[in-house]
């Protein structure tokens, strides 16, 4: 097997937590040699050096395509991801892009067209659509298996527990959105896959001048509706529940190969793990499951590492990743005042004006 | 007036950064260990935020630096309490700060304090619970800082602190009804020394100034005496569960007591047995430390024990909780902070459940 030269870019908490343990796997395996990691803190890039030793460190992306990487890994904060990957596609580069794929639309439909206009692959890090539950699900949604869908509640959330290096996160010059933008662009990026775009629209935040840190999306399909309800500060439920005229189905956030499952009037709920289909189901017992959360992650570079060398398109490409983009924004552009019934009457006045007076 | 809040991003901490905030009551300085911490006060595009981890004096110091009063809402493991409790008023005496108010626990003075408990009674640092032992040592160290030192110093005991984000007295308690898990000593008729949170906040605002105050220790609760299943009635109410189906405790659980392994520790390293030790044979001591290294063998389980369903069991310290008879006075903070707790405990419960209808929660 021929590894693939990989470029990194960014050395923050996903690719500390995620990323370097992966490509790490995947060179043992020899699919992959990562040749350079780019970060403008040599503190962050200091950390890497044990596991990478061959790589180049390099302290902006300038030094990028001396290094010849085949794919590049965009994990640097989101405002930089419009920027850095138009300029590496334009240097004939690949990118895989971490989520959020871009601040806004316009930059993420200028990495899409960098992307045709190269011809190279810009592979998008959404990469819950890599598990087998949810692909799963999105099948019996899709025929009908259930009957069709009455309604959807998805809550998904609890204290921020990322371990963010910078205050990049939170704040408004760095950041373009809180909650919805971070966590919510994996929930919407669900809605969108599963449901379409919604025909109806309604959204609160309880953003004050800010962040926001809870939010509420109410959508409404024609036949049926559904909510999101997301938060960086209170534990949810975390749950995304599918009710269908037969069945409700219901996911639990991180489960890659495991959903819930009962049949409206019968009396046992299941829990359905999934596996690869049997070559012959009278008699192969189902063994091993489907991929575990970090098997998922793996995959998702290795869907990127076969598009680079033409062997696989890629699964999440760009005008997949614009989507739950484009219902964000939309979200923000509907922005009502999320009433937060625990405040006094003063202090609800001036949330309020803080929020825009919309209350 | 600038406060700083250390421990910003937690229930009390948080709720205190926001109403300050918008109340505009107090220039508030939320002051948080991590970026992580930043998440809730995001909401605010103007807060004037520091990050240093409360352990470290001189992180601590820069930060707290102009501010006229510091408040500490840390919580966390028992060391972290007292080492956080320390470093912050030996930060503010670095950099100038003329008040600390130190939020501690009602639970220094036991979790059923006897008839008559006040502020003057002495408090416990060899309580079974680790927490109340923390908030008991904290309280010594700082009484004694104070002494040596010139930061004012204002102690808050609150106890059963509810409201909005209360992840114990008001998520936890519509946890353990939702699970089932819910049970309550003698029907809940113990007294619960409720304080819903912004009463709290309010103490604690009230304690930024006064020349009365320095240096002296506060219990703070909601005037009303209520009892345990006044705390619950409202969250069961609101979720559809029936308060008369929650069954009593079939048992306790004893708190976990140092572990007798630390005991022998601690024994093995005391002098006495260190400087007697070399009298004893060498083949003693060796069988002795194989003898205490072996692991332990457990049994097997058996595999025919069915789970027991509806059997709930109450933990010590609930159970100690559960048992209190008495109101803790709140005499002392009326006469000399002022203190006249606005929310009464009916609009308090309102608020928390409102607030659990916010994050999610369904009536049944």
């Amino acid at each position: 097997m021929t590894p693939i030269r990989i470029g990194l870019a960014g050395c923050g908490a996903i690719s500390e937590t995620y990323y370097a343990p992966a490509l790490r796997e995947l060179e043992r395996t020899g699919e992959v040699q990562v040749v350079a990691l780019m970060d403008p803190s040599p503190e962050r890039t200091a950390l890497f050096k044990d596991g990478f030793p061959g790589a180049s460190f390099l302290g902006g992306l300038a030094g990028m395509s001396k290094a010849r990487p085949d794919l590049v890994i965009v994990a640097s904060p989101p405002r930089f991801h419009a920027e850095q990957t138009v300029a590496l596609l334009k240097a004939g580069i690949p990118v895989l892009c971490e989520k959020p794929m871009a601040n806004t639309v316009a930059e993420a439909e200028e990495m899409a067209a960098a992307a045709r206009d190269s011809g190279k692959a810009l592979a998008i890090g959404l990469f819950r659509r890599f598990f087998p539950a949810l692909r799963a699900m999105r099948e019996i949604i899709a025929r009908g298996s259930l009957g069709p869908v009455r309604s959807f509640s998805i809550a998904e959330g609890g204290v921020f527990g990322w371990p963010a290096q910078s205050a990049s996160f939170f704040q408004k010059a760095s950041s373009k959105g809180g909650v919805l933008l971070d966590a919510g662009v994996h929930a919407l990026d669900i809605v969108q896959w599963w449901f379409g775009e919604p025909s109806e629209l309604a959204y609160a935040d309880d953003a004050m001048g800010g962040l926001e840190a809870n939010c509420r999306v109410e959508m409404g399909y024609g036949a049926f509706s559904g909510q999101v309800q997301l938060s960086r500060d209170t534990q949810l439920a975390n749950r995304y529940v599918v009710q269908c005229e037969k069945a409700w189905m219901a996911w639990n956030p991180l489960e890659t190969n495991r959903f819930e499952l009962q049949f409206e009037g019968t009396g046992q709920a299941l829990a359905v793990m999934t596996h690869p289909s049997p070559p012959d189901k009278y008699r192969t017992r189902l063994k091993t499951p489907d991929a575990d959360f970090y098997g998922c992650f793996i995959n998702q570079l290795r869907n990127a590492r076969a598009a680079v060398l033409g062997e696989e398109e890629v699964f999440i490409p760009a005008e997949e990743g614009i989507k739950s983009l484009r219902l964000i924004e939309r979200c923000y552009g509907e922005r009502k005042f999320l009433e937060m019934p625990w405040l006094s009457e003063r202090e609800n006045r001036q949330a309020a004006a803080l929020a825009g007076g919309d209350l | 007036m600038k406060a700083a809040v250390l421990g910003a991003n937690g229930f009390v901490g948080g709720r205190m950064v926001e109403k300050f905030h918008l109340e505009k009551t107090v220039e508030v300085r939320p002051v948080v260990r991590t970026y992580s911490g930043l998440a809730r006060l995001a909401r605010f595009d103007n807060l004037d935020w520091r990050l240093a981890d409360a352990r470290d004096c001189a992180a601590l110091a820069k930060a707290i630096e102009g501010c006229d009063v510091v408040v500490n809402s840390i919580q966390g493991e028992p060391r972290v309490i007292l080492e956080t409790a320390v470093q912050s008023y030996k930060a503010a005496q670095a950099a100038g700060v003329r008040r600390l108010v130190f939020i501690s626990s009602a639970a220094v003075n036991g979790l059923a304090p006897a008839p008559g408990t006040d502020e003057a009674a002495p408090i416990r640092t060899d309580s079974p619970f680790p927490y109340s032992n923390a908030k008991a040592r904290a309280e010594g160290e700082l009484s004694r800082l104070r002494r040596g030192g010139s930061v004012e110093l204002v102690i808050l005991r609150p106890s059963i602190i509810y409201g909005p984000r209360s992840p114990r007295w008001t998520a936890g308690v519509a946890g353990e009804l939702l699970d089932g898990t819910a049970c309550l000593l003698d029907g809940g008729r113990g007294i619960c020394n409720t304080v819903y949170v912004d009463n709290l906040i309010e103490a604690v605002e009230l304690s930024f100034a006064g020349a009365k105050s320095d240096g002296q220790v506060f219990f703070v609760s909601d005037r009303e005496e209520v009892t345990w299943a006044d705390l619950y009635r409202p969250i069961a109410e609101a979720l559809g569960v029936d308060m008369t189906a929650i069954p009593g405790p079939t048992g306790v659980t004893p708190q976990p007591r140092p572990a007798l392994k630390h005991a022998l520790k601690q024994f093995h390293n005391s002098t006495r047995l260190q400087s007697i030790l070399p009298f004893f044979p060498l083949r003693l001591k060796r069988v002795l430390r194989a003898a205490m290294a072996t692991p332990v063998k457990w049994q097997v389980p058996n595999p025919w024990l069915q789970p027991e369903a509806g059997r709930p069991v109450l933990t010590e310290e609930m159970a100690g909780l559960e048992r209190c008879k008495y109101k803790l006075p709140i005499r002392k903070a009326e006469d000399l902070l002022g203190y006249r707790p606005s929310v009464s405990f009916e609009e308090g419960c309102r608020r928390a459940v409102a607030w659990l209808r916010f994050a999610g929660y369904r009536a049944l």
